[in-house]
């Protein structure tokens, strides 16, 4: 791995999860207050997560089981707030403290 | 108020105290970088970080007991079992660990001999204090345990956070054992000198901490016992299946085998992907909750941990976590980016919001606001962001010039260390740093103070 890889790849991981810290915070704030558009905002933040995961998988020098494992990461992280947020309305209904 | 919550008062204090002493060996060890001949032979920075570090320990620690005595009698209806011990422990403990720090201060280090590692130092890495000092440890963690399950099997009542804070004791009395053997392989005894460093502190801490939110959130928000228990559990769930062999990635460059790197790299891949899930969480409880909050510091501090864990653990850890990257980042400035922000987000975040709930409760004010609070949230959120900052650039030079140019010699480490982007990034921590310690000034002002008279909100909010 040459300096310059190095540097690009960490920070290339460091915005993947960032990327999908920001999915799931808009997508989180968006049904919250009822906003299509932070949902929108927040469907474009996986989008950029995904292209750095596929950007990882062309331009860095990782071995071919670490990019397949942050492709893979970057599809799931797309489940995850929707599958939690559904969760969560569930089990808050079922206290009645649903919204 | 309960017997068990005045032992508690004491205990926040002796970790808000430690908590100040960290800070201020914190800003010591930064200075050494800036001025490295700076108290030479008179004392060395390798005394000033073991204190930074082992009051770290200890003081969360402490606030972790203190909240614990807190919250059980509440959540059994019965005074907590063994109380008298309970008291004298804790004056044991604030004597071991004064005696202890007195030891590193004047006497700092002796022969490599059995009497060095029993009265001066242990010589490991974030278990220094001695062993007369790590057996008195075991013994207040014993006193502590018998209060926890003697009163469950006194109030014969248990619930769902009992349940797991009763069987995270185990490991957390069994993994600080770890701390007593001295192999003098250092392969076998990093190999289980991680087992005290990230099970007991990465994964019984969390689950210890995860207990305490559990309550603090029931009692702050008025989170239903379901909602809270449920998500305990999945927590529980998370830390254990991707914390526990997550432990890997200390085992890469240590002389374990190598199918080490593809199960350490694999585990911590996953480990960002609950924390998704916390930041969720996080956002509903905050909107669902947010007008109902009688404690609006513990509220801010409850939800800066869920952010502060993420970006700390998880963007922070992951950018590192692969064995391809970490052989170039490991025992830089970059690792110590890490740790300050993950330590940060996931422990010191929770505890202050307890610090708060106790204040509320001392108080005795229904509603609990004001400003100071405010500058010290803030002062303390900007002073870590800016110190993991530089460090980050710190550590990155040290990566890209000491490690992949310099191929990691000693002269390609004292390079990188005169390079100009690693000294504005130690400036940088430091001066960020001097904000953090700000932040803790006006936190201990708060504290002392007693709390202003305001009015509760008397309309709700938009609703969730």
């Amino acid at each position: 791995m040459t300096p310059a890889a190095l540097i690009e790849t960490a920070v290339l991981l460091g915005l993947l999860v960032l990327a999908g810290g920001g999915y799931a915070g808009l997508y989180g704030y968006g049904r919250l207050r009822a906003r299509p558009a932070l949902v929108a905002a927040a469907t474009a933040c996986w989008i950029a997560a995904l292209a750095i995961a596929l950007a990882i998988a062309v331009v860095t020098p990782l071995d071919a089981g670490w990019k397949v494992l942050v492709v893979v990461s970057a599809i799931v992280y797309a489940v995850i707030p929707p599958a939690t947020w559904r969760y969560l309305e569930r089990l808050h209904v079922a206290e009645g403290e649903g919204p | 108020m309960y017997r068990s919550q005045k032992l508690s008062l004491r205990y926040f204090t002796a970790a808000i105290v430690l908590f100040g002493v960290m800070i201020l060996f914190g800003l010591l060890s930064a200075l050494y970088y800036l001025y490295p001949s700076m108290l030479f032979n008179v004392f060395n920075f390798s005394t000033s970080k073991i204190l930074h570090i082992d009051t770290l320990v200890i003081w969360l620690l402490m606030a972790f007991m203190g909240a614990v005595y807190w919250y059980l009698p509440k959540e059994l209806g019965h005074e907590v079992v063994g109380m008298r011990l309970a008291e004298i422990t804790f004056w044991v403990f604030c004597a071991v660990v004064a005696v202890v720090a007195l030891v590193f201060v004047f006497v700092q280090y002796g022969s490599a001999n059995e009497f060095t590692l029993w009265f001066i130092n242990q010589g490991r890495k974030y278990v220094e204090a001695p062993r007369w000092a790590t057996i008195g440890v075991v013994a207040v963690m014993l006193v502590f345990a018998y209060n926890v399950i003697g009163t469950a099997v006194k109030a014969r009542r248990m619930t769902g956070i009992m349940w797991v804070l009763v069987l995270d004791l185990i490991p957390l009395l069994i993994v600080y054992l770890d701390a007593f053997p001295a192999p003098t392989n250092m392969s076998v005894d990093l190999y289980w000198w991680w087992w005290l460093v990230h099970m007991w502190v990465e994964s019984t801490w969390e689950v210890l901490i995860g207990c305490v939110m559990a309550l603090v959130l029931m009692d702050v928000m008025g989170t239903s016992r379901r909602i809270v228990e449920a998500w305990l559990y999945i927590e529980v769930m998370l830390v254990l299946g991707a914390g526990i062999l997550g432990l890997g990635h200390h085992y890469f460059w240590i002389g374990t085998p190598r199918y080490w790197l593809g199960i350490g790299g694999f585990f911590s891949a996953l480990e960002p992907l609950p924390l998704l899930g916390m930041v969720i969480h996080s956002i509903y409880d905050a909107g669902m909750h947010r007008m109902k909050t009688a404690n609006r510091p513990a509220f801010y501090w409850i939800t800066a941990e869920a952010f502060g864990n993420f970006i700390g653990a998880g963007v922070w850890g992951f950018m590192m976590t692969l064995p391809q990257i970490n052989l170039f980042s490991h025992g830089t400035q970059w690792t110590v980016s890490h740790g300050h922000f993950a330590f940060y987000g996931a422990y010191v975040c929770g505890v202050l919001a307890v610090f708060y709930v106790a204040k509320q409760k001392t108080a005795g004010t229904e509603f609990l606001d004001g400003r100071a609070w405010k500058w010290s949230f803030g002062l303390f959120n900007f002073g870590m962001i800016g110190m993991v900052m530089g460090l980050l650039i710190a550590g990155m030079a040290q990566a890209f010039y000491g490690r992949a140019i310099g191929g990691s010699t000693l002269m390609a480490f004292t390079q990188a260390s005169e390079n100009p982007w690693f000294i504005a990034g130690m400036y940088a921590r430091m001066g960020f740093g001097v904000i953090f310690a700000l932040g803790y000034v006006v936190l201990v002002y708060d504290l002392l103070t007693a709390p202003r008279r305001v009015p509760a909100p008397q309309t709700p909010m938009e609703p969730a």
